[in-house]
């Protein structure tokens, strides 16, 4: 018989399947327990999608300006090389982390581990890589940087003619791919990868 | 409901594996290689002192300026608070309200609320333990959407360099902040919610 406990209060359930789309839910507590198994063609799908828009989020401006003739830009790295020039180098680091590495680690970890678990080999270093993702995801925090570019753009209008960039683009994709990485099951990965050890 | 610890069953906090707690004694998951243990090690006192350095690190983190903004011939520099303040009697309420609520609202609740999980915790309380472990869910949730005001000040001191006509600088304050933001993350994370559901011994 298949055993879930929940991480929140200690309670252990059955495990049975739910249906796409719907998580089940712990009876104590409320918390939500696991969801239907995950398509791996999906979730690689999406992390492509995820990849691709953060490209776009570092290459292109997240907003412009225009101001009596004169322009300026703000990319994701020019927004920390500003920090890092105002002599506040742990913001500096605080957005290179929440923003660049955390979310480029964790694509890459994803595309190390669903694109050999999709051919039917189970990845280098599984466990390890599984369990650093696990331990990086708190400190992933594009969905508030989307916020932040909506109050900056917001705050900036009455000041100059402002525009948002390619950039802020990339950012609002990631954040639509990373919630919906955010559904699918893990717990199918364990066991795809503990089939292919056998 | 049957519980865990009275079934002699635990899982992995990382890769939710349901094993027999004998295992737990060994020391590491069998799949994912997690160090196991039946609750976190030391989880309070751990969020404990996080939450203090952190409540320490709440008062500069207001008192110093987040913002120094020069708009030709005004130059104003703002607190967290003077800055929603400003906002608000420009007419832009929503914004106020956004910013209050991330950099303001967030961080008081989330001080305030560890604290209560703390001290009911360690009392074995049975007093609205669904509730507790929701507060602690949304403790989870809301924890870094406080980074909002850091992610602001870096973005327009970046865009707004227009040489004399205007001029955005980040205030000192931004790091404080940042770092409350961090510590009480760690706070959360440290704290261990099945223990609001552990019997008092
Ligand atoms: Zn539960
Ligand atoms: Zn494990």
């Amino acid at each position: 018989m298949e055993l879930t406990i929940c991480t929140y209060c200690d309670t252990v359930h059955r495990r049975p399947p739910v249906s796409r789309g719907s998580a089940a839910r712990c009876r104590t507590c409320e918390a939500s327990l696991y969801h239907a198994d995950s398509d791996l063609g999906a979730m690689l799908a999406v992390t492509i999608t995820a990849a691709i828009a953060f490209v776009v989020a570092n290459a292109f401006p997240l907003i412009t300006l225009t101001a009596s003739g004169r322009q300026t830009a703000a990319t994701l790295w020019s927004s920390i090389a500003a920090s890092y020039n105002h002599e506040l180098p742990v913001v500096a680091i605080t957005l290179a982390v929440t923003l660049i590495v955390a979310p480029l680690v964790e694509l890459l970890m994803l595309l190390w581990v669903l694109v050999p678990l999709a051919a039917g080999v189970r990845p280098p270093a599984f466990a390890l890589v599984m369990r650093a993702m696990h331990a990086l995801r708190p400190w992933r925090m594009v969905p508030v940087f989307l916020l932040g570019l909506a109050v900056a753009v917001v705050k900036l209008t009455g000041l100059a003619a402002t525009v948002p960039g390619w950039g802020m683009f990339g950012v609002a994709v990631m954040t639509i791919a990373f919630a919906s990485l955010a559904s699918f099951d893990r717990e199918v990965l364990w066991r795809r990868a503990e089939e292919l050890r056998r | 409901m049957m519980r865990g610890a009275e079934l002699g069953l635990v899982a992995c906090t990382t890769c939710e594996l349901v094993m027999k707690a004998g295992n737990a004694a060994v020391g590491t998951c069998p799949r994912c290689g997690e160090p196991l243990r039946p609750r976190k090690r030391n989880a309070n006192a751990r969020a404990w002192a996080f939450l203090i350095a952190a409540a320490a690190l709440y008062i500069p983190a207001n008192a110093l300026p987040i913002m120094e903004t020069e708009q030709f011939p005004t130059y104003r520099t703002d607190t967290i608070m003077s800055g929603v303040a400003f906002l608000w009697t420009e007419g832009s309420w929503s914004l106020a309200a956004v910013v209050f609520t991330a950099s303001v609202l967030v961080p008081m609740l989330k001080l305030g609320a560890l604290g209560l999980l703390l001290v009911t915790s360690r009392k074995g309380s049975t007093w609205r333990q669904r509730g507790r472990t929701q507060l602690y869910r949304v403790l989870e949730a809301v924890g870094h959407w406080s980074m909002l005001d850091v992610f602001v000040v870096a973005l327009l001191s970046a865009v707004v360099q227009l040489g004399r006509f205007a001029r955005v600088e980040p205030g000192l304050a931004v790091i404080p902040f940042a770092g409350v933001v961090v510590l009480t993350m760690l706070a959360s994370a440290s704290f261990d919610p099945r223990t609001i559901w552990d019997p008092h011994d």
